[in-house]
């Protein structure tokens, strides 16, 4: 909790940044895409606006865990304290964070005329397997980056990249080669594609297909953790 | 062993050297053997100081017994709830006012929400913070910081006071204050583990100081005869 409340602290519009963000950067996104093409597929805004929505919360939460061991060194550093808290708390933040994406996403359907259907309802699990992933990827992360400080400037540098490998302003559909390839291995593109599914092609996704994200995330979230338990005796003094 | 507080046994810890060219040297491990070998044993009701040069080990001491630190050879044990007062106002949020801190401060080391909020008014009291413990912790200075800390450490119902060099930058009558703690603090049975660098006051405090240097355990008994060494170290 404290977490947010220091994020957003200084700042005179506070929680609303959480929402503004991502949607400035719909606006903009929409703007270019209706202006570049002379037709777009049907509910092309809700298409852009939902990817933008899990990928926000992906890039916000990771990169909001890859400091959450270093961005409390004093703490560390005074008091004995369970270390796995750390990423949990910041993913907690990230959560909150979910609320209010979640609130400006269903503000925004009315704009477009676009009424959900009911497969709606899997939305909280594909925003669970969301959460998995972060909580995963911020053990793995915020351990590295106590002993590698790279780890954020490289980070940093794959988001941006995934916002292109990830089907957000294209198709799964209309893309082949090395594109579809990476694809298939972006547990992030996979959620993108689970939520696509049920939002806007309001169908609801085979059992496989849960399966693969829900393998990946927990894989992800293992692996994570173990890496985390391997080296927390060490965190304290190379921080 | 219940009439000690905290036995410490053949403690040693080692820091590695960070620099990546160590990583060939296989069979030399570089680095610092910040503690090397410390055997100490506190009495309830007994005031350890620690002295010695910047970078002898005290503070690595500290950490270890409170639990920050993993030690890597020999054993710890303490019998009480520790309350660490190590670095001035770390773990404190400098975006947070006083009493946020305060609320923070203690959940982190573990003191119940109930128990902090009926306490809270005593430490900033203590702290003699009056209209400054509604301001965020980033207009204070580093003096004030460590009233702070140091008052939230001692409100806390802890038996053992680990004590880091904070009082360093408290005015005089602060200072004063908190010595006056101190001492009542050990008359109830409690105990403090206590590093400086201000020599005159641990006399008649501590009922044994320990002189460290370059991690090794110099020298362990009265303060009168670990002084006198520590001053004749200080002058060659």
């Amino acid at each position: 909790m404290m977490n947010i409340k220091i994020r957003f602290k200084g700042t005179y519009l506070g929680f609303a940044w959480a929402a503004i963000e991502p949607a400035l950067t719909f606006i903009l996104l929409y703007i270019v895409f209706t202006s570049i093409r002379s037709r777009t597929e049907e509910n092309f805004a809700i298409y852009l606006l939902t990817g933008i929505m899990i990928y926000h919360i992906f890039s916000r939460g990771t990169l909001g865990g890859i400091t959450s061991l270093t961005g409390n060194r004093g703490i560390l550093q005074s008091v004995k304290i369970n270390k796995e808290f750390f990423p949990v708390v910041s993913v907690a933040a990230t959560c909150l964070l979910i609320f209010i994406e979640v609130g400006v996403f269903f503000g925004l359907m009315p704009f477009f005329n676009f009424i959900p259907n009911w497969t709606i309802v899997f939305l909280p699990l594909v925003l669970a397997l969301l959460v998995i992933l972060i909580l995963g990827l911020s053990y793995i992360l915020s351990v590295l980056h106590v002993f590698v400080k790279d780890i954020q400037m490289l980070w940093g540098i794959l988001i941006h990249a995934l916002f292109f490998i990830t089907p957000i302003i294209w198709y799964v559909k209309d893309v082949s080669g090395i594109l579809l390839a990476i694809h298939k291995i972006n547990p992030v593109g996979h959620i993108v594609e689970l939520a696509h599914k049920i939002v806007v092609f309001r169908e609801v996704p085979v059992l496989s297909e849960w399966l693969y994200a829900l393998a990946f995330s927990i894989g992800i979230f293992f692996v994570g953790f173990m890496i985390f338990i391997k080296f927390q005796e060490r965190i304290v003094e190379e921080i | 062993m219940e009439e000690y507080s905290v036995v410490v046994q053949n403690l040693s810890k080692f820091f590695k050297s960070s620099s990546i060219k160590n990583l060939n040297s296989k069979f030399k491990q570089k680095g610092i053997l910040a503690l090397d070998d410390i055997s100490v044993k506190v009495k309830k009701g007994q005031m350890l100081a620690i002295i010695g040069f910047n970078g002898s080990g005290k503070t690595t001491l500290l950490r270890t017994i409170a639990g920050i630190y993993e030690p890597d050879m020999g054993s710890i044990e303490v019998n009480g709830r520790i309350a660490p007062i190590l670095q001035i106002g770390t773990g404190f949020h400098l975006e947070l006012n006083a009493k946020e801190n305060i609320m923070n401060y203690g959940l982190l080391i573990g003191i119940p929400k109930k128990e902090l909020k009926s306490k809270i008014d005593n430490i900033i009291e203590f702290a003699e913070l009056g209209e400054f413990s509604e301001l965020k912790l980033k207009y204070y200075s580093a003096g004030m910081r460590a009233r702070l800390a140091f008052s939230s450490a001692l409100q806390i119902d802890a038996d053992i006071l680990l004590v880091d060099e904070i009082l360093a930058v408290g005015d005089r009558i602060f200072r004063e204050k908190s010595f006056e703690a101190f001492s009542d603090f050990i008359k109830k049975g409690k105990t403090i583990l206590y590093t400086t660098h201000s020599l005159d006051k641990i006399y008649d405090m501590a009922d044994q100081v320990l002189l460290l240097n370059h991690g090794k355990k110099i020298m362990i008994g009265s303060p009168n005869e670990v002084i006198d060494e520590y001053r004749k170290m200080t002058k060659d």
